[in-house]
């Protein structure tokens, strides 16, 4: 499985880019025909440079140092893995060399020699099917995994996948082909106008009729050929092979895709028919000295100063009536009265304040003179958690009965209750003690 | 000798795709061969639906270019005149559709090109002041955004009819009836004759040209 990120990581991290001039292209496809012409699998250097010198003088004639320029090209394309040195001999001796991968797919595209046909998609649809039957039957006997991976799972990626991939391959000839065909009906007729309607419209027959065989063979080959695909995928999930399980589903999806192309090209292919023969019909045929073109265009100039409006139809939607709802008084926004005052409720009174009052004024009456002596007489008649509380209340009780007097440094003094209080001396007056 | 479909109107009438195309026809939509459902229905029961749409007032017309659409000739049924702005879209569109360069992508372009040849052919100028006759501005950039803001506009409006359809990323595909734009011009005669003649067939009706109004200051 192609890891997608990683390659794309590669790519980027290395700066890879690829550069064709026309020349370098024109040298790839010569040597391609020279390769198939001569039956050669690989080039001597001396070949290289000859058909190189021939390009040359076809492309940039009268170039200066040719054969330089031969050297600097060859080593351009090994740059760029186009072309690959195979002799292994580095300097010691002119080098032997062979196309690409790469650069057989660039030629391949440019000399468009496989785009598909009835007559191939018939042979490779033919030829998958006999190699599928051929692998149920082996299926059926696999009893190993090694059998499994040797007789169905190899076979099944490298000849049925690359004879699928052949028809992919092929389909996206095709549908180069259709553009260009596309590209030049629209060329004849800004050229030839009515003198093209007769090629255009043999260009549009040939088309048409090339598509519809290719997916008549389609429809009926892929029902075929899925068909023994889900029988090998069954027997593989019998046998516990989910290796060979995902092979065969990744040929299906294979298999499905070619289907898929073939309608959605003949239905693109449709609306674009009907679109050029409605044109050729309405528009050539009608006006062959392209006139109607010219008096628009000067009718739109002058539009403005001689207005027209085409007449259309308007009536309106048919209207449903809403159901009679009797109109409601809506009362003015108002707040619910309320009473604002809370209600008085019954609680029990507080005699804590009273009760410090005179527990304070006994305990200075009984000779307390710091505040933590009388914290020491007042608490113990005070609950636990409401010490704290009343500290605060005997403090400011003492400040009123009795003088107080604070050092600067005033001392810290437990008191009970676990409470620490900056202790005060106290004078008191004669009338209260 | 051709078996007919609809022997009855009241054939036609039950066929299910008789309300469907019967409101179109009477928002004014034009109905082309592309659209082969409904193309088809009428196609078939052209001949009954002619009469039945007579007593309306109306004419239901079968373009020689391929399209149907009805024609009101009175007041039984509404009717109305399409606007400058739609008028100087509808002819540019037309002007795209006879384009040969066209035809590669059958038919389909982006709207910038309606509006850049709408510039170049009635000056972007006029086309600010006819698109937004209310509201001239001196500022260009505000113009233009007006100005493509009446286009699109126009633009909803004849894809309503059923003269183009509007397609995603900002695409625009030329239909048939687009050719109707093309009638005053198409015949042999003076382009002055044939619209004398459209008006008298109701087809067509002139409008009354704008004043130009003074440039707001600032």
């Amino acid at each position: 499985m192609i890891d997608l990120h990683r390659t794309l990581a590669h790519l980027h991290q290395t700066q890879t880019s690829i550069s064709l001039s026309t020349t370098d292209l024109c040298f790839l496809l010569a040597l391609r025909t020279r390769a198939d012409r001569e039956s050669l699998a690989s080039f001597e250097e001396e070949i290289l440079i000859d058909v190189f010198l021939q390009i040359c003088e076809l492309t940039e004639p009268g170039a200066e140092n040719p054969r330089k320029r031969a050297t600097h090209a060859i080593q351009r394309l090994r740059d760029q893995r186009f072309l690959a040195r195979v002799d292994g001999a580095g300097f010691v001796r002119a080098g032997e060399y062979a196309m690409t991968r790469l650069a057989a797919a660039i030629v391949d595209f440019f000399l468009a020699e496989e785009a598909l046909t009835r007559e191939s998609l018939t042979l490779l649809t033919k030829t998958l099917l006999s190699h599928l039957a051929a692998l149920k039957k082996a299926a059926n006997q696999a009893t190993q995994p090694e059998d499994w991976k040797r007789e169905i799972i190899e076979p099944l990626r490298i000849t049925v996948g690359d004879l699928v991939g052949g028809i992919e391959r092929r389909q996206r000839g095709l549908d180069a082909q259709q553009e260009e065909i596309r590209e030049r009906i629209g060329t004849l007729l800004k050229r030839d106008w009515f003198a093209a309607v007769d090629t255009c419209e043999q260009l549009l027959e040939d088309t048409t009729t090339t598509l519809r065989e290719l997916n008549e063979v389609l429809l009926q080959d892929t029902s075929h050929l899925q068909a023994l695909l889900q029988d090998i995928e069954q027997l593989a999930a019998d046998a516990n092979a989910p290796e060979a399980e995902a092979a065969t589903r990744h040929v299906m999806e294979q298999v499905d895709r070619v289907a898929a192309w073939g309608t959605a090209r003949q239905r693109t292919w449709s609306e674009y028919y009907q679109y050029v023969q409605s044109y050729l019909r309405n528009v050539v045929r009608l006006d062959p000295n392209r006139a109607v073109s010219q008096r628009l265009r000067d009718q739109l100039a002058t539009f403005l100063a001689q207005p027209f409006g085409l007449v259309v139809a308007d009536a309106p939607s048919i209207r449903l009536l809403r159901e009679l709802e009797a109109h409601v008084e809506r009362p003015p926004v108002t707040r619910p009265r309320q009473d604002r005052e809370p209600p008085l409720e019954e609680l029990p009174a507080d005699s804590l304040p009273m009760a410090l009052e005179s527990h304070v004024r006994h305990a200075l009456a009984e000779g307390a003179r710091s505040l933590a002596e009388v914290l020491a007489r007042v608490l113990p008649h005070v609950p636990p958690e409401e010490r704290f509380r009343a500290t605060g209340r005997v403090a400011a009780l003492v400040s009123t009965e009795a003088r107080v007097q604070a050092p600067h440094e005033r001392t810290w003094t437990l008191v009970p209750g676990q409470l620490v209080v900056e202790d005060w001396s106290l004078q008191v007056p004669r009338s209260s003690s | 000798m051709k078996e007919l479909l609809y022997e009855r109107l009241e054939d036609v009438v039950q066929d299910e795709l008789f309300p469907e195309v019967d409101l179109a026809l009477r928002e004014g939509h034009h109905i082309d061969a592309s659209d082969t459902t409904r193309y088809g229905f009428l196609a078939e029961a052209q001949a009954l639906l002619e009469g039945f749409y007579r007593r309306y007032a109306c004419e239901l017309i079968r373009s020689p270019d391929g399209y149907f659409y009805l024609l009101p000739s009175g007041e039984r049924l509404g009717r109305r005149h399409l606007s400058v702005g739609e008028m100087l879209v509808g002819q540019a569109l037309a002007l795209l559709y006879l384009d040969p360069a066209t035809i590669q992508a059958a038919g389909v372009l982006p709207r910038a090109q309606l509006l850049e040849l709408l510039a170049n052919l009635v000056g972007q100028d006029k086309l600010v002041a006819e698109l937004n006759p209310r509201r001239r501005r001196r500022d260009e950039r505000i113009a233009e955004e007006l100005v493509r803001k009446e286009l699109d506009k126009a633009l909803r409006t004849l894809a309503a009819l059923g003269f183009v359809e509007l397609m995603e990323d900002e695409r625009l595909r030329l239909r048939a009836p687009l050719l109707r734009f093309t009638e005053p011009v198409r015949g042999l005669g003076s382009p002055e004759d044939a619209m004398r003649q459209l008006i008298a067939q109701g087809q067509v009706l002139a409008l009354e040209t704008s004043e130009p109004e003074e440039e707001e200051q600032g």
